[in-house]
């Protein structure tokens, strides 16, 4: 039996009793389930949609003055929202075409764990949480720990995904590089994401922060602290000489399937492009 | 389930599963087959509709998405004021060669010009940036969109 909520409350409660699969802007799961004209979509067990759970939708800074995201939160909504830092917004601006974005959800698109996704990377740079709810209470955790795998999460079956949580961030980064690779300009699927941050110091000569994460290159949107670290504590100067270091450290986390040589070239170029654009501390922040 | 909606201005109300889809609602429940399907993925905007004045994919929208809010169809909008400009303008214009992306197309046009009377063309691209016209009419059609522009008051 498929359910249909009309409030929070409700929609855990029939989570809890009955574990029936979430859906939210269906543009995911409807397009896994569809069977063709005038049929029945096929879903395995019971479905529970949520598009009516109004209590999901806000975009709004906490009392900590992190940015929540309502999961329910559209494509559209947070690319219009300048509340949503800017690599977030491109993002969503980019996905699908004007017609998805009006109904795909950031919740649906972490709980989708689909390699591929265009939210994941950007939330994976800015060290963005994600809060589960349930009957039972509230738990969080970062994005990229609830993403395991392709198609695999850590939503336990009494769960909905509530909120996504960005951590607080005036003056956060000087610098926010995302460019998305795909096949034309709408609904195209990203072939390579690549979301990068710098944060200097007040000097601005220091690298007091650096974030790096890619999309479809793996079985999981990656991000690797290790790599970070040969960037952090860094002269903006020595920026161009960290390319070759850092790709070939970032090289390990790009998957060895589809089209690697691609992958790896096209990664090296965008940071190569940042580093050195970043190199000249020029006044334009946001960089594609 | 009973879900009512309205639906180009009527109220309805139909007795099915809440996941399926819109399109198939409107096609077989209402027959309304104006709205086309084409790609069944989100991709082609055939049966692109207005969900409360939004447009979506109808293939895509579970129909519990739908109750209690406003459904828009090309049936619907071709009567009222913008819809006729709109046709009128592709059928001058020589917009329409097969015809199976036009209701989409229409309906897209629709969705922008009602916010953007006067949109430049790159927002004309960009609005019906999810309707493919698989004869490569584009450029016919994004005139006769900017020419029904020109023609609202």
């Amino acid at each position: 039996m498929n359910y249909v909520a009309f409030s929070l409350k409700q929609a855990l409660e029939i989570r809890k009793a009955t574990k029936a699969r979430v859906m939210a802007g269906g543009t995911d799961l409807m397009v896994s389930a569809q069977r063709g004209e005038g049929m029945m979509p096929r879903f395995e067990g019971d479905m529970l949609l949520i598009s009516h759970v109004d209590e999901l939708r806000h975009i709004g800074f906490n009392a900590s003055g992190e940015l929540e995201i309502g999961a329910l939160c559209t494509s559209a909504q947070i690319a219009g929202d300048s509340r949503v830092p800017w690599a977030l917004r491109a993002a969503a601006s980019r996905m699908g075409a004007v017609a998805l974005r009006n109904c795909a959800t950031i919740g649906g698109n972490i709980a989708n764990a689909s390699p591929k996704g265009d939210l994941p990377g950007p939330l994976y740079a800015l060290d963005a949480r994600v809060r589960l709810l349930s009957v039972d209470g509230a738990e969080e955790m970062l994005v990229s720990d609830f993403i395991l795998g392709l198609k695999k999460t850590k939503l336990k079956d009494d769960q909905i995904i509530g909120a996504i949580i960005i951590p607080k961030m005036d003056e956060w980064f000087d610098y926010i590089f995302w460019h998305k690779i795909g096949t034309r300009r709408a609904n195209a699927i990203s072939k390579l994401t690549v979301t990068m941050a710098i944060k200097l110091d007040q000097q601005r000569k220091i690298v007091e922060d650096f974030r790096l994460s890619a999309t479809a290159c793996g079985a999981k949107t990656n991000r690797s602290r290790e790599v970070e670290s040969l960037v952090i504590g860094k002269k903006v100067q020595e920026l161009e000489d960290l390319v070759a270091p850092v790709q070939e450290a970032f090289d390990k986390v790009i998957s060895p399937r589809a089209m690697p040589v691609f992958r790896r070239t096209a990664t090296k170029n965008m940071i190569a492009d940042f580093f050195s654009r970043v190199a000249r501390l020029p006044e334009e922040r946001n960089m594609e | 389930m009973k879900i009512d909606f309205n639906l180009n201005g009527v109220q309805v109300s139909v007795d099915k599963d809440p996941l399926s889809r819109l399109i198939d609602v409107l096609r077989e429940d209402f027959g309304l087959t104006g709205t086309k399907e084409g790609c069944s993925e989100g991709e082609c905007g055939a049966c692109s509709v207005l969900l409360d004045g939004k447009l979506v994919t109808s293939c895509l929208v579970p129909l519990g998405s739908a109750i209690g809010s406003r459904v828009d169809t090309i049936e619907g909008i071709r009567d009222t004021k913008l819809g006729s400009i709109i046709i009128e303008s592709f059928a001058n214009g020589g917009a329409v060669q097969c015809g199976f992306c036009i209701p989409g197309m229409v309906i897209s046009a629709y969705c922008l010009l009602s916010s953007n009377p006067h949109p430049t063309e790159d927002e004309v691209r960009l609005a019906i940036s999810g309707n493919l016209c698989r004869c490569t009419g584009y450029d016919l059609i994004v005139s006769s969109i900017l020419d029904a522009s020109r023609r609202l008051a």
